[in-house]
């Protein structure tokens, strides 16, 4: 590990004290998307009451911009920023929750589909993005996780890959800004393609899933597309978060190999300490529906639940993005991020229209 | 971050992730409304 602090005596804080400290920030969380939500509503049927011609804007996309606007504007108190950070909690529990609309035969057609592509997606961007690293003369290991952030997923992979590989404090915070700033960016400008090459819902959802890196920013493009597009955005995008612990290994093996990061000992242990929990959770419980354990007013109760975990996910999305913090982390892996990400979105796009000519979609 | 925080003696209580937190309430939300504490969430 790299950074290991040594603090003689540490007072644990009482558990007690860690709940209150995150509810403002909860509650922010919870008003913000709730607010969204609201607009949703009533701005459309504003605009149909007057007769205007004003595009129906979803509550991920009112949630989103209120939240970019409050981080960017008033700026996010510190009293709330515990709580704010939750909302990644909020994206798993969300996910998990999900699976009861999926049937397992629709995992496993739609999972063997993206699991192909995944990897294929994986293999292309780490090389494209090492490939890019080494033109601008980038520091090898801030290419590593800047490869390995947008090939696999976002931050979670930068923050594994970090420890594994013994990355600078520096590094990640410049892959972590370069890989938010372009997940931003991705949530305005895939729905806005998606609409002008009229991809049809499952296109759409494959391609988000596979060329936006960030879970959260994933689902929220796949969500702004349709209610179809977030179902398939999220499986596919699980299915790259499943690929992270034999990313971040081979990588550590590398590293070690060059004498720069301590040797792994047991890989399934570190295999297992990866791998995101969610995703075994999110494929349990959907075994459990597609066995019917759940009535369909159950079903319903659930996807209903896991809609209000991503509204306080698309909250939190807008209200941590600073684009005034980013850009005090510098240009150059910015635009490396930025040139990776534009090719990768393109070769994803390439990829989803191959299978749609392979599979007759 | 990941930054690992040495203390005079090394615990070996399992602490739960972030991960594994998120799907245990979700499957608490899950058992709830599977026992009909939660009979409709409206959205």
């Amino acid at each position: 590990m790299a950074d290991v602090i040594t603090v003689p005596q540490v007072q644990p804080v009482q558990p007690a004290l860690r709940f209150l400290r995150v509810i403002p920030g909860v509650l922010l969380l919870a008003g913000v998307g709730y607010a969204g939500k609201l607009l949703e509503q009533n701005v459309g049927a504003y605009a149909k009451a007057h007769h205007w011609t004003f595009p129906n804007i979803e509550y991920v996309l009112w949630a989103i911009v209120l939240g970019l606007l409050i981080s960017n504007t008033v700026g996010v108190p510190e009293i709330f920023r515990t709580g704010v950070a939750t909302y990644e909690f909020w994206l798993k529990a969300g996910i998990v929750l999900l699976g009861a609309r999926f049937l397992l035969g629709d995992i496993l057609k739609l999972g063997g589909v993206s699991l192909v592509l995944v990897a294929i997606e994986i293999a292309g961007s780490l090389a494209f993005m090492t490939f890019l690293g080494r033109v601008f003369k980038l520091k090898p290991k801030l290419t590593t996780l800047l490869a390995v952030g947008s090939a696999v997923c976002g931050v979670s992979a930068i923050i594994a890959t970090k420890g594994a590989i013994e990355a600078d404090d520096e590094d990640s915070s410049f892959s972590i800004a370069a890989i938010l700033a372009l997940g931003a960016l991705a949530l305005f400008t895939f729905p806005l393609i998606g609409h002008v090459l009229h991809l049809s819902d499952r296109a759409y959802g494959l391609w988000a899933g596979l060329g936006v890196d960030n879970t959260a920013e994933a689902t929220a493009a796949g969500a702004l597309y349709s209610d179809a597009a977030g179902k398939l955005a999220v499986l596919v995008k699980s299915t790259r978060n499943a690929m992270i612990g034999f990313v971040v290994l081979a990588y550590a093996i590398y590293w070690a190999s060059k004498g720069q990061t301590q040797a792994v000992g047991n890989k399934a242990a570190f295999l297992w300490q990866k791998f995101p929990k969610f995703v075994l959770g999110f494929l349990l419980i959907s075994v459990l529906a597609t066995y019917h354990f759940f009535n369909k007013e159950q079903v319903g109760a659930l996807a209903n639940l896991s809609r209000w975990a991503f509204l306080l996910t698309f909250a939190g999305v807008g209200l941590r993005t600073n684009f005034g913090e980013m850009r005090k982390q510098g240009l150059r892996p910015f635009a490396v991020g930025a040139i990776g990400e534009v090719a990768i979105a393109g070769f994803t796009l390439a990829l989803v229209y191959g299978a749609g000519k392979i599979f007759g979609w | 971050m990941s930054a690992e925080v040495e203390t005079g003696k090394k615990g070996s209580r399992w602490k739960p992730s972030l991960d594994t937190w998120a799907v245990l309430v979700a499957f608490l939300l899950a058992l709830l409304v599977r026992t009909g504490v939660f009979k409709r969430i409206p959205w």
